[in-house]
């Protein structure tokens, strides 16, 4: 009895802020307050119909897809070749494309801040894309690599034996095969450019911003209660992007043994 | 025997150009924080560590941070333990986990202000309950802050624990058992010791995210909580000082790096051990 107390108590934590705001969501007030204040989808109704929401809603996907699909393809690509054929600097290069992950995202800030100045793309989307790419690449190397691991080379030789040229084995052995990492790779990569905030707070412009840059500055100046439904969305969002993990590769792949790698 | 082609080096290329961006920008925050108006030292490094309210911010900075990563080892390590220990599906416990993990942490945030706030849901309980007469301040103080970052990063741990206790033969705390060790006997003579590297690994983790977080602290500290992260955020928006910035990055760097490396080494240790390599 008293564990089953602890346990609700411990899993109960994480979840808990996440409720709480779906349930604020639908009340007039914004707020979940005792006593309960009256249902409304008035704040709903508010993000919607609010061009602004909307289109930093799609500005933020559109960063993310293109990250996605940049940081995806340069993670397979490296992957095939870092796995398939050691060289001298290989472990080097791996270690490397892993070293943003070390680094404290304020500190990543500023770097990426000065970096865009140097290339002459400080406060424009394309500066906001590179800093994502630099900073996806690793969520997008694990999981492919870990897939690139699992295949048996004896079926790509089976297929090279039987008269296939190198790029029919990779479009229809080699990345058929590595679909559950490169899926994973891709959602992984496309959640953490969406959802990124601590970086980008240092990169944007005044007319150049991203959806969670945007509400954190939304809740610091007026804590409008139509953050509840914008956040409420991006959860419900969040979710279905889960459950399409789940559904794809299975959530144990998080828990995969690192030691490997 | 293999007659796979060997893929071209070109293929390296895409990455090669985020690690050399990368880089660019880490070297060129180094050169910068050595710039002064006149030329080249350490003054900026002088004039950070002149200023007493800085050093509060810096030693604030490592105190939130080791507390945040406490709490989460406290809160994260039975909470692995317990999805690894389940023998049903774990499919719904992950799920409880790696759901918030992913949700914004804007978001997440967002619903601590909305819980603990002055207008929040728990003042607005103790208040109808007659518990309190007026609202409590539990957040926009370093209370706040440490219960955010516990937060925000806590999956972080579990997730590092879990995937060392996912791995660890069974068999170990079976025989423990038969050898009629308890339960906590055993817990503390074989599982706790064997996941050491997951819990040296989640430690450096939420230490390292925890020093660099910037919306967690902006949205619950107060006035005068602010960490090294937020202080660089506020200087950059009020005066453009670049070599200023890259400083105090630099300063933030070597805070997380100086217990992080350490940490590194000793994680690579038990790992060695407990694997029996023994490199």
């Amino acid at each position: 009895m008293l564990r089953l107390l602890l346990m609700v108590l411990l899993f109960g934590f994480l979840p808990l802020p996440i409720i709480i705001v779906i349930v604020s969501s639908i009340s007039t007030t914004g707020y979940f307050t005792v006593p309960l204040s009256p249902f409304s989808w008035r704040w709903y109704v508010e993000f919607f119909t609010n061009w602004e929401w909307i289109r930093l809603l799609l500005v933020s996907g559109a960063i993310a897809i293109v990250v996605a699909l940049v940081s995806t393809t340069a993670a397979l690509l490296a992957a095939l070749v870092l796995e398939r054929r050691r060289f001298a600097g290989s472990g080097l290069f791996e270690t490397l494309i892993m070293l943003p992950l070390v680094f404290p995202n304020a500190a990543l800030g500023v770097a990426f801040l000065g970096l865009l100045g140097l290339l002459g793309v400080s406060g424009t989307y394309l500066g906001i894309v590179l800093s994502h790419c630099i900073i996806t690449l690793p969520f997008a190397y694990r999981p492919i690599l870990n897939s690139l691991r699992k295949l048996d080379p004896a079926i790509e030789e089976a297929s090279m034996s039987l008269g296939a040229r190198p790029m029919t084995v990779m479009r229809t052995v080699t990345l058929p095969m590595l679909k559950p990492g490169l899926i994973s790779a891709f959602l992984f990569c496309f959640i953490v450019s969406f959802d990124e905030a601590t970086i980008t707070v240092f990169l944007i412009a005044p007319d150049v911003t991203t959806l969670p840059v945007r509400i954190l500055t939304e809740i610091q100046e007026s804590a409008s209660p139509v953050i509840a439904a914008i956040a409420t969305f991006l959860i419900l969002f969040t979710l279905s992007l889960v459950m399409l993990l789940e559904r794809t590769t299975g959530l144990e792949l998080f828990a995969a043994p690192e030691k490997d790698a | 025997m293999t007659r796979t082609a060997k893929p071209s080096f070109a293929l390296l290329a895409g990455a090669a150009i985020l690690i050399a961006a990368f880089l660019t920008g880490i070297a060129y925050l180094v050169i910068e924080s050595l710039h002064t108006g006149s030329g080249w030292g350490l003054d900026n490094f002088a004039y950070f560590f002149s200023r007493s309210d800085y050093v509060a911010v810096l030693n604030r900075t490592i105190l939130v941070s080791v507390l945040a990563t406490l709490f989460a080892a406290l809160i994260g390590y039975p909470i692995a333990y317990a999805i690894a220990d389940y023998k049903g599906n774990r499919n719904f416990l992950m799920m409880l986990v790696i759901m918030p993990w992913l949700v914004s942490v804007v978001v997440r945030t967002y619903g601590w202000v909305v819980i603990l706030g002055p207008r929040g849901t728990l003042n607005s309980m103790l208040l109808s309950w007659g518990v309190i007469d007026t609202p409590l301040r539990l957040i926009f103080n370093m209370t706040g802050v440490v219960i955010g970052l516990v937060h925000v990063f806590c999956p972080f741990f579990i997730i590092s624990v879990l995937s060392v206790l996912l791995h660890q033969d069974k068999s170990l705390r079976e025989a423990s058992q038969t050898l009629s060790a308890g339960p906590i006997r055993t817990f503390f003579n074989i599982t706790l010791p064997l996941s050491l590297s997951g819990v040296i690994t989640g430690a450096i983790l939420v230490y390292l995210l925890s020093t660099g977080a910037i919306v967690t602290p902006l949205l619950l500290g107060g006035v005068r909580d602010g960490m090294l992260a937020t202080q660089i955020y506020q200087d950059v928006l009020q005066v453009f000082d670049y070599p200023k910035a890259a400083s105090m990055a630099i300063v933030l760097l070597l805070t997380a790096f100086v217990l992080v490396i350490p940490l590194q080494w000793l994680e690579r240790r038990v790992a060695a051990r407990v694997s029996g390599r023994g490199e």
